[in-house]
């Protein structure tokens, strides 16, 4: 890796572990996680499953807020203080710039998510439940799913104030987890055109349904690998577009 | 400016203030009382989708507003929605085991109404082909609260053609085909569980059925044996060993455990030892 791109990555991670709005998420990520205990106690039945439930979701919730929350800021607020221009006299090329921005902000993602996923299987296994390999494949896919979300925030975040990002960015994470339906409605559109249309949006947009796993992990659902080994390629083809569409974006951004 | 002491006395008149209004709101809405509870809530389908991949922590979320809700007696109108809101968590997690068992559970027993009951569990069984528990359910409302022996033994036969389903479901059939009289296929099948019995329990069970079934074959005919000597001696047999030797009967029959039946000669009655009330619950 570039001494620049890692320099620049290393300094977002460290600049976005300082933010005490990453701290405040990740406190209320871990306590909630902890108090699907009282909800599984309100339960009939298997109360581990209502405790997997909600603690999942928990962290889930709040790992989306954070990459949201760091990702709309990040570069906006180069901007916005002017030390963009810092970085970009010295020998860093835009490219190299989001690059770094995106690596530490995955690097953030990586911390954060570590953290939840350690203390909730501690919890599970002090609750009683064993270690279920299901729950760590979901993190690995919560993870990818964050990429995803950050590489989003961080588009608009290039070109646009931190409110439009938040908005269009939990659009289009709201979006992506009910792009399920498509494949449930379209049979009911019969307008040639309007049948285009909807399934050029469902290739473009991002289907963030698919790492969606909890629910299944859950229940004991089995995956097949190559739906696991698609979902990655997925992802990695996703960032990649996002990356190259917000350098694009970025490199004709003039800065006043 | 204001001073710092009016600002305290004024948040404190205030606070009394609300105090004393919600008092007075108390006063004038009956928390304890009969009242009606209007449910709008949308479909499964809908919440599914509503959900935004949180389905299942939406499914528990309902499920567990479901049982508090069907805890709360003084709601007069909650069975109005009873399969609705059931059908909608099952819906949402067709998977998920306890709403299919807890909700027909709140059918049968608070609702009153177990064709509802049979047909939540009939879904859970439809969703979830693995699972042998939910026929066993039905089978067992159709057994206690409908009587109706032939339709419970449906359920038992589809729930004991499932894996893993326990060895009790055999012995359930079983005992079904017993209650709905037919003798002859009762014994067959429990005569096969008495011979291939892994507990004692299960030979136990076997044995007590197996018992009953021949009492039940055996007395009547021995009676019939009786009321036709009483007829041609115009006396009752003074043993069943007389009932034998005076060619009424090959031999004096014995009970599935070996023992004679038991016969009051002044009566001329003949009776088993045991009875199982089995069928007259």
């Amino acid at each position: 890796m570039k001494p620049s791109i890692k320099g620049i990555a290393i300094n977002t991670f460290r600049e976005s572990a300082r933010n005490k709005m990453f701290y405040l998420l990740v406190f209320f990520g871990i306590l909630f996680a902890l108090s699907s205990k009282l909800v599984s106690f309100l339960t009939l039945g298997d109360a581990m499953k209502v405790l997997k439930d909600t603690g999942l979701a928990a962290i889930n919730f709040f790992c989306v807020l954070i990459a949201i929350f760091t990702g709309i800021n990040l570069v906006y607020k180069e901007i916005e203080k002017k030390t963009v221009f810092n970085i970009l006299s010295k020998p860093v090329s835009r490219d190299e710039f989001i690059i770094g921005k995106f690596l530490g902000l995955a690097l953030t993602m990586l911390t954060a998510l570590g953290a939840m996923a350690v203390i909730f299987f501690a919890f599970i296994a002090l609750s009683g439940g064993g270690f279920d390999p299901g729950i760590a494949l979901y993190f690995f896919m919560l993870f990818l799913e964050l990429l995803i979300i950050v590489a989003l925030s961080l588009l608009f975040s290039s070109f646009t104030t931190p409110i439009l990002s938040f908005i269009f960015t939990v659009s289009l994470y709201l979006i992506g987890q009910i792009m399920w339906t498509y494949n449930e409605f379209r049979a009911f559109i019969t307008v040639p055109l309007w049948r285009k249309f909807t399934q050029v949006l469902y290739y473009l947009l991002p289907n963030l349904s698919k790492f969606n796993i909890k629910n299944d992990v859950v229940m004991g659902v089995a995956f097949q690998p190559w739906t696991i080994l698609f979902s990655v390629l997925y992802a990695l083809a996703y960032v990649l577009a996002l990356l190259a569409l917000t350098i694009l974006i970025f490199r004709r951004r003039e800065f006043q | 400016m204001i001073r710092g002491r009016w600002l305290a006395l004024a948040a404190l008149s205030g606070l009394l203030l609300a105090s004393g209004m919600q008092g007075r709101y108390d006063s004038t809405v009956n928390y304890f009382g009969d009242r009606n509870a209007f449910v709008s809530l949308p479909s499964g389908k809908t919440l599914r989708v509503l959900s935004f991949g949180y389905r299942n922590l939406a499914a528990d979320l309902l499920f567990i507003w479901s049982i508090q809700f069907y805890s709360t007696y003084n709601i007069t109108n909650r069975f109005d929605f009873l399969e609705r809101i059931y059908n909608a968590i099952t819906d949402i997690t067709p998977n998920y085991r306890e709403p299919y068992l807890i909700g027909s559970l709140i059918m049968v027993l608070e609702a009153n109404d177990v064709p509802m009951a049979l047909r939540l569990l009939e879904k859970g069984s439809r969703q979830n082909p693995g699972e042998w528990i939910f026929d066993n359910d039905a089978g067992y409302y159709c057994y206690k609260y409908l009587k109706d022996y032939p339709r419970a033994e449906r359920y038992y036969n589809q729930a004991a053609a499932k894996p893993g389903a326990p060895d009790f479901l055999k012995r359930m059939k079983a005992h079904l085909v017993y209650m709905s009289d037919d003798p002859q296929t009762a014994y067959r099948m429990w005569l096969d569980l008495y011979r291939n019995a892994s507990s004692v329990l299960e030979k136990d069970s076997a044995r007590n059925h197996l018992y009953q079934i021949k009492a039940e074959n055996d007395l009547p005919q021995l009676q019939a044996k009786v009321e036709e000597f009483r007829q041609r001696f115009r006396r009752y047999p003074a043993s069943l060993a007389e009932l034998a030797a005076a060619g009424f009967i090959r031999a004096v029959p014995s009970d599935f455990y070996g023992n004679e039946y038991l016969y009051d000669p002044l009566l001329g009655k003949v009776t088993a030892r045991r009875t199982f009330r089995w069928k007259k619950h």
